[in-house]
């Protein structure tokens, strides 16, 4: 039973932070594309807001650890 | 397939105490930091004997590493950016060094252990807070902590606490699941299945070293300009 804590705490938030990523990128290709030559100022912002995002999934992959260690 | 088989996973993932200095141990990290830093010194040693003004050969990678940081620095701060060249050009290329010392055969990079990047967080994160100490005063530097309205202090010391906390964890984290993903693929199926996700690697590893010494910009921003 205690695979299934492990497993979902990294799936969901793996689940969250793919769509936020997903929406970002989003923004930021339809952004490129309207206005090519802001492409390293809205490079560099996303690369800075996809690494907060992936921060959460991180963790929660170091608390999926914690608990498999602890099994 | 049980627990067993994982835990062997970990075995090779986590640092081994190689000997004890004295009472201090010194883990498989440590030497591994050595071995890179044997090797990476004399590389930009040797590379940046000579400067010439048109630049030639490994001149134009420590040229390329120098403009980009002196772009962002500008971007940011403008021209008084350019003194802290130093403080994130440094931090970005050691991690990368480190990062991609993974395809070493039988290395396990230094940045897999927390403790390597918890030591990079808060050297960085206590940089940080001397360089807005000489840049605004003592007393501009705790007046910052009241910025908005007084009422946001304690707020404001918990986010200087939790950033080298996150910022270690990204890091490690990052370059731990990567180094997971490899060898338990490795376990299930030795050939030629973990090559993709090692090529993954070497994106992650650059990107990782990338965002370290952004937010280190972005950190330092904040306390040159403000909220």
């Amino acid at each position: 039973m205690s695979f299934w804590a492990v497993a979902l705490a990294i799936a969901i938030p793996a689940v969250g932070s793919a769509i936020s990523q997903a929406i970002a990128s989003r923004a930021a290709m339809e952004n490129i594309g309207r206005q090519p030559e802001a492409a390293g100022d809205i490079r560099t912002t996303l690369i800075l807001a996809l690494a907060f995002m992936e921060a959460l999934t991180l963790f929660s992959f170091v608390i999926a650890i914690l608990l498999w260690v602890k099994m | 397939m049980g627990l067993k088989a994982l835990g062997e996973v970990l075995e090779h993932v986590k640092p081994q105490v190689l000997f004890h200095l004295g009472p201090i141990p010194i883990t498989s990290t440590v030497v591994n930091t050595w071995i890179v830093m044997a090797i990476f010194l004399p590389c930009i040693y040797l590379l940046s004997r000579k400067f010439t003004l048109v630049p030639r050969g490994g001149q134009h990678v420590l040229e390329m590493v120098a403009e980009f940081f002196y772009g962002l620095l500008e971007g940011s701060m403008g021209r008084e950016g350019r003194r802290f060249l130093p403080i994130v050009g440094t931090l970005f290329t050691f991690i990368l060094v480190l990062n991609l010392s993974w395809f070493i055969p039988g290395m396990k990079p230094p940045t897999t252990d927390l403790s390597t990047t918890a030591g990079f967080a808060v050297a960085t994160i206590i940089l940080v807070q001397i360089i807005g100490i000489k840049h605004r005063g003592l007393v501009g530097y705790i007046k910052h902590f009241f910025q908005p309205i007084p009422f946001l202090f304690p707020l404001n010391v918990m986010e200087e606490m939790v950033k080298p906390v996150s910022l270690s964890l990204r890091l490690f984290a990052n370059m731990f699941g990567e180094k997971m993903v490899v060898t338990v693929l490795f376990f299930l199926l030795p050939f030629l299945a973990p090559t993709p996700v090692m090529l993954l690697g070497v994106i992650m590893g650059t990107i990782q070293a990338l965002v370290f010494s952004l937010l280190t910009v972005v950190y330092i921003t904040n306390f040159i300009h403000g909220h």
